[in-house]
């Protein structure tokens, strides 16, 4: 065989060896999700399920207790009751994630903007000091976070976390959308203020439209980090009101009764947003992640 | 401010100076939002932090704040468990930063090459990132557990092992897991990052060497790994301090266990304040690791300014 054709199947060899290690945690969590309790209790375990099963699921979303918890008097009480509040914590997830997002990105656009084109005295002072205030390590700042929403009363609220969360991903957005504004062309945008555009209208008319790729890069940024974030979530929410994914899956998790089969099951479910949005937003996060290294 | 150019006149007019005016209203009232909200919680937390570090508060003793100067910091330095977690962090960041950084130079060689493989690992190899730390964790103790885990079952079956491994509670195999945890959430990123850097770099320099009789070997050695360079640095960077700062892979994982071998620093500051309810001596200790992460900071700005002066 030639050089050429040895190289091709190097290449496909790595690439297995690389799928196998990043995708084979997912698609075993998945599979275990379709196992009943005893047969993931098993040695060896069962690569292909001897009983498949959406029994699990069907407990989560309807409380329909699966089969052989009720046989088997051992494993009565390896379930997680926990599991049962999944769904409210995907919605207060999805809830929260969304709100920064949209919050996030409609600040940030009008003070990047502001950044990108104006003078005035003090930009690089307030810019520096946006982008300083995001050195602190979060369990630095975890302990004044928690007085100041205890203070405001918000403890156990969306908007407590929403707060937190802006705080969070505001300044990488400003500063990821400046540069975006700063590449665009700026002619337009000087013939339409001689005709007496005024900021707001050149910003909503002109800049928003051409730099709608770097909003929804930076949109999808703010969702991932919110819904992924899970000490400031552990910290200020306390019941179902508001505690997100990471909070219920690290509770159904290390109960020490817990259900192998629903844990299994959670996280599949918990899976489930990051994964879409990062299929569909794929192009422009890679695009935002290089664009971000480089003026690291 | 509107700068003034050579050749303008010295005094601008009227109608520019209101038009500057203006301007400079619109920029403040756009950003008066932000910086309310940042300035709320950034100042503020860092004034409520030195207080504490200096002050008695212990949450089980409620009234009785004075005070102590020094003395927190000096409890933080002095604990037997600083010892123990910096030795298991520096521990665990000698496996996780390698890894991470080796994982992620090798996936994005194969994502820069142009065959079909690439493009399916590209979409793949965000998954992972893209999930929360403690989904990772999660997914890793059930892979690594030692009673009935798929790792153990296929390493049994293929006769690589006589006995179920217990990964999770053997403090030196724990530590191993807590790394292959986080090299599978992180090192994905390190490689979209790679895959930038390797981009930058024109195929004309490669169709060059190979022109001038230069193997492959010879060419990622001094062409790929020197233009390369900068990206390194800053993925390295960036990456210790991830390392440095993990927190929720712990908590599912390990919860800091067996015998305090997985217990990182920030799971102690958190045990700290959390656990022990002692305000004080954990905003001290958050002090002190803040401190140390700004220099390293400040140390990588140093390094990132010499290496573009070469």
């Amino acid at each position: 065989m030639s050089r050429a054709v040895w190289r091709q199947l190097g290449l496909w060899a790595a690439t297995l060896v690389m799928l196998v290690f990043i995708l084979g945690p997912i698609l075993w969590m998945l599979n275990s999700s379709f196992q009943g309790e005893s047969e993931l209790l098993t040695r060896p375990s069962h690569v292909v399920p001897q009983q498949p099963t959406v029994a699990n699921f069907s407990y989560i979303f309807t409380g329909a207790v699966p089969q052989g918890f009720d046989v088997r008097g051992t494993l009565r009480s390896r379930i997680s009751q926990e599991a049962r509040e999944i769904p409210a914590a995907l919605e207060n997830s999805a809830i929260i994630a969304l709100t920064v997002a949209v919050l996030n990105v409609a600040l940030g656009v009008l003070a990047a903007y502001t950044f990108a084109r104006i003078r005035f005295r003090g930009r690089s002072l307030i810019f520096n000091f946006l982008l300083g205030s995001r050195l602190l390590p979060a369990i630095a700042v975890a302990i004044p976070y928690y007085a100041i929403v205890s203070a405001l009363g918000l403890l156990d609220s969306y908007v407590g976390l929403i707060l937190v969360y802006l705080t969070f991903s505001l300044p990488f957005t400003i500063w990821f959308l400046r540069d975006y504004i700063v590449s665009l062309p700026i002619d337009v945008e000087e013939a339409a203020q001689i005709d007496g555009c005024g900021r707001l209208q050149l910003l909503r008319r002109i800049v928003l439209p051409l730099a709608a790729p770097g909003l929804a890069a930076a949109g999808a940024f703010a969702f991932m980090a919110s819904y992924n974030e899970f000490l400031f979530a552990l910290l200020l929410t306390q019941t179902i009101n508001s505690q997100t994914m990471p909070v219920i899956l690290s509770s159904v998790a290390t109960n020490p009764d817990a259900s192998l089969a629903l844990i299994a099951t959670s996280v599949v479910l918990a899976m489930v947003p990051p994964l879409i949005f990062a299929i569909v937003f794929q192009r422009f996060l890679t695009r935002g992640l290089v664009a971000a290294l480089g003026k690291g | 401010m509107v700068q003034q150019r050579a050749g303008e006149s010295r005094r601008p007019s009227r109608g520019r100076q209101i038009a500057a005016g203006r301007e400079s209203r619109y920029a403040y009232l756009t950003l008066l939002p932000v910086l309310l909200i940042m300035a709320a919680f950034s100042l503020y937390p860092i004034g409520y932090s030195v207080y504490l570090s200096v002050h008695k508060e212990v949450l089980t003793d409620p009234l009785n704040h004075p005070f102590v100067g020094f003395q927190n910091f000096n409890n933080a330095l002095h604990s037997y468990y600083l010892i123990s977690s910096l030795t298991s962090t520096l521990a665990f960041m000698a496996m996780a930063v390698p890894g991470v950084m080796v994982f992620g130079l090798l996936a994005s060689l194969l994502l820069n090459e142009a065959f079909a493989g690439a493009r399916i690992l590209r979409v793949a190899i965000l998954l992972p990132w893209a999930m929360p730390a403690v989904v990772s964790g999660i997914v890793w103790r059930w892979i690594l557990n030692g009673d009935y885990g798929i790792l153990n079952s296929l390493l049994f079956q293929f006769g690589i092992v006589h006995d179920y491994i217990p990964w999770l509670s053997q403090p030196v195999l724990a530590r191993i897991s807590l790394a292959v945890a986080h090299i599978w959430r992180e090192g994905p990123l390190a490689a979209i990052f790679f895959l930038a850097g390797l981009q930058t770099i024109s195929p004309d320099l490669y169709s060059a060497a190979a022109v001038d009789g230069a193997g492959r070997v010879a060419a990622f050695r001094r062409i790929t790994v020197p233009l390369l360079r900068p990206t390194i640095l800053i993925v390295l960077v960036y990456e210790t301090i991830v390392a440095a700062t993990t927190f929720d892979l712990v908590y599912v994982m390990t919860g800091g266990g067996p015998a305090d071998a997985t217990s990182l620093i920030s799971w102690y500051a958190y045990a700290e304040v959390f656990k022990f309810l002692d305000l004080g001596t954990g905003a001290a200790l958050a002090f002190l690791i803040a401190m140390a992460l700004v220099g390293l900071i400040l140390l990588y700005l140093r390094v990132l300014r010499s290496e573009e002066q070469h």
